[in-house]
């Protein structure tokens, strides 16, 4: 009997993904130099982004951002902040979002739509599918592989849950990268930046800042600190806050109430922030028909007085991390500027300041962190062996002792992979299992750490008590996530080990989600683009036609809309191809731009109306 | 619970067991290490493979870890050379204890103008205690220098008390 001939090695093919709180990113290297991939529209930015519609369609992308609006209690935006963690860590951040988070099993959050509990990483993984179709289309090969971007500060958990989220897409996640490295990757390719960087990222819900050493093709991630819960979007909520204060007292209540509204004063103050990263003032102009106009000033003076304590605890990090690194801000080389957020002026100056010099600007913070994942990806296909990167821990890890204190075992960043090997006995004769208790954090006390699990040493030969000898090795691996092994030294039996998550899903769990999402899995991304496209006109005619209903716009721009909305109608009655589709989602854009102002007008404009007739 | 010592950080970088050790050329050193066994660029097929590189890997980043640090250096010699050392000269002399205590003490108190005084006084200690590890390894004296060693953390401890202040 012959063996068959294996096929000849293809390139292999690793994606790098920027899974992001508010956008993703996918990037692919093709010889030296990294790009970003885009769908057929051109679009890069793929909003993070689910929504699952009444009629049963799951839509991801930018056909359910433009859900938003119409059912702001089943479009799942911002899952990121919920991945990883228990249901009541992420109360604060649930009472936030429009749609429903419950408590579901063990404590853990769940996304609650139609009676169906959905894990923040099943969610996620509709939004890597998404990620995963572009890329499949962008090259014409099946993606299989990939490098997927978290937050350095992601502990144990997250990054588990992360990893977890990509297996249920159908990608192999060989790697968990931290943003900010992948930052300092994208800019130190050239080769030509050999020294000291700091890499600054602020995106829309984390806050990450690392110290590189760059050398010889070697990137050293030095130190690195953060902050989970800090971003553009709490820049957005301050705004929100003065919109609100500024409205009349009857309209802000009223507006709190209604989620289409809020949703609507949410997007013009995130329109406000662009505005003000320009001008001195941006002004938010209500019309209140026959109660004349009002328009609400907020001038940067004013916003940057708003934003400033969140600023500061950014530099704070800062000049913790480069305390970490064992150095003085003259050793800073270079700063690299990552996220959206660091395009607000104060954020650039004040960080100037703090360093004595400019940030760079040359690279694009939006793409930085997708390309630099393409790199590591590129890396770990086998195809550039030039490059190395040596990353660390964010946070300690230790296990519980007697009285609830923490014993350090790995601490804070150390490089990785790391592993450290402690001896553990019995206290009680014939005793055949041990309870281990592992946090992650930096405080002493266990009550004040992360317990990420639990695990329990079995098979150990019953001796008296305190005679056998259990080496548990804890290795955190080149992704940051603990593995832990044990031995009984007399026997040589290796010890079985039983892992309970405290957070996220349990091994079974993903096998029994994986085994469901290949049965449910679609090839066809060519059509699947052209549905999603359908969805998203489809979702702005309804949505757009009910925003006409509710605001009260001059005659002229109604004509404008209604011009525009029928094109669109047209378009979709013809079932016209996906660029014709995209051209009339764009020209109602253009036409509709002002009318989320406009249903804020006409909220506080019927607020006074009730008022007045009470 | 007991620490179950990592393997000895010189054999693991094939270096000299010796106190000086070139700080560039050691960190060459390691960047070299690196590169022939990280992960990333030793890919095993297999899974006891990849247990094995990642432990190859993890046992360099630790060694470097020691390695880098002139007193962890020192202790992972002693402990190198004679193990058990370190554990059985644990006893230090009651009266430098006594006076390692009125040393906290005083940082714990010290305020701005009394900072910088204090600061050069333990540099010159440890200098003092480094050049004394040294004599004590030269004369192969490894109990002495196990001493020095356990009596030098109090300076570094009351050191590192007296940054975090400023």
């Amino acid at each position: 009997m012959t063996s068959p001939t294996p096929p000849p090695a293809a390139p292999r093919l690793v994606v790098g993904i920027d899974l992001g709180t508010t956008n993703s990113l996918v990037a692919v290297r093709a010889g030296k130099t990294p790009h970003v991939l885009r769908n057929q529209q051109g679009e890069a930015l793929i909003p993070s982004v689910v929504c699952l519609h009444p009629d049963g369609r799951t839509i991801v992308g930018e056909a359910a951002k433009a859900l938003r609006l119409q059912f702001p209690d089943r479009t799942i935006f911002s899952i990121k902040r919920l991945i990883g963690r228990s249901a009541s860590e992420a109360a604060g951040d649930a009472a936030g979002l429009p749609y429903p988070v419950v408590a579901g099993e063990r404590d853990l959050p769940r996304v609650r739509i139609d009676d169906r509990d959905y894990s923040p990483e099943a969610i996620s993984a509709m939004v890597l599918g998404q990620v995963k179709a572009v890329a499949e289309q962008a090259t014409g090969q099946l993606v299989h592989d990939a490098v997927v971007t978290v937050p350095a500060w992601f502990d144990d958990a997250q990054r588990q849950a992360t990893k977890d989220a990509a297996s249920l897409a159908g990608l192999s996640c060989l790697r968990i990268l931290n943003e900010p490295t992948a930052a300092a990757l994208a800019y130190g390719i050239d080769g030509s930046k050999d020294g000291t960087v700091l890499v600054y990222d602020l995106g829309g819900g984390t806050f990450d800042v690392s110290i590189l050493r760059i050398e010889g093709g070697v990137f050293r991630v030095l130190a690195t600190a953060g902050d989970t819960h800090l971003g553009g979007d709490d820049f957005d909520a301050l705004l929100v806050q003065r919109i609100l204060a500024l409205l009349p007292r009857r309209a802000a209540a009223a507006a709190k109430e209604d989620p289409y509204v809020l949703q609507a004063v949410r997007g013009a103050a995130e329109g406000l922030k662009v505005r003000l990263s320009d001008a001195g003032s941006a002004t938010l102009q209500l019309d209140l028909g026959d109660r004349g106009q009002v328009d609400l000033t907020v001038t940067r003076a004013e916003f940057e007085g708003a934003i400033s304590p969140l600023v500061q605890r950014t530099l704070d990090c800062v000049q913790r991390v480069i305390k970490d690194a064992g150095l003085r801000v003259a050793d800073i080389d270079d700063t690299v500027l990552v996220g959206g957020s660091t395009r607000v002026p104060m954020v650039r100056k004040r960080l100037a300041q703090l360093l004595g010099k400019e940030p760079r600007t040359d690279v694009d913070p939006d793409l930085a962190v997708a390309l630099g994942a393409a790199v590591q990806a590129d890396v770990l296909a086998g195809n550039d062996r030039s490059l190395l990167l040596l990353d660390v821990i964010p946070l300690s890890l230790g296990i519980e002792t007697l009285g609830g204190a923490v014993q350090k075992l790995i601490l804070r960043n150390s490089t990785i992979p790391t592993s450290v090997t402690e001896e553990f006995s019995t206290g009680v004769d014939e005793q055949t299992a041990v309870d281990l208790t592992i946090y992650q954090g930096e405080r002493e006390l266990a009550q004040d750490c992360r317990r990420l699990g639990h695990f329990k040493l079995r098979g150990i030969p019953p001796l008296p008590a305190g005679l056998p000898r259990i080496a548990v090795t804890f290795l955190v691996d080149a992704d940051g996530v603990l593995r832990v092994t044990a031995r009984e030294q007399r026997t040589g039996v290796e010890a079985g080990i039983q892992v309970v998550p405290s957070f996220g899903l349990t091994r079974d769990e993903v096998r029994r989600m994986m085994l469901d999402s290949i049965e449910n899995a679609q090839s066809d991304y060519v059509a699947r683009e052209q549905i999603d496209l359908r969805n998203k006109a489809e979702a702005m005619v309804r949505g757009t036609e009910k925003a006409l209903a509710m605001s009260e716009l001059p005659p002229d721009q109604t004509y404008a809309v209604q011009k525009a909305l029928k094109a669109l109608a047209r378009l979709l009655a013809a079932n016209a191809d996906a660029a014709a589709l995209k051209h009339g989602c764009d020209e109602l854009t253009k036409v509709t731009a002002t009318i989320a102002d406009d249903v804020i007008s006409s909220a506080v404009t019927k607020a006074l109306r009730e008022e007045t007739t009470r | 619970m007991i620490h179950v010592p990592a393997p000895d950080p010189f054999t693991v970088f094939g270096v000299a067991k010796s106190l000086d050790l070139d700080a560039r050329a050691l960190e060459r050193r390691y960047l070299e290490l690196s590169r022939e066994c990280h992960p990333d660029l030793n890919r095993a097929a297999n899974t006891a493979d990849c247990v094995a590189v990642l432990q190859r890997s993890a046992e360099i980043n630790d060694a470097w870890k020691v390695l880098r640090d002139p007193w962890q250096r020192a202790k992972a010699l002693l402990e190198a050379k004679a193990p058990g050392v370190l554990d059985r000269n644990k006893k230090l002399d009651p009266m430098f204890l006594a006076d390692a205590l009125e040393l906290a003490e005083e940082v714990a108190f010290a305020r701005d103008d009394a900072l910088a005084p204090l600061q050069s006084r333990l540099d010159q200690a440890l200098e003092g205690d480094w050049q004394q590890l040294r004599a004590d390894l030269d004369a192969g004296d490894l109990d002495a220098a196990a001493r020095t060693l356990h009596a030098s953390h109090y300076h570094r401890k009351a050191l590192a008390d007296l940054q975090a202040k400023s």
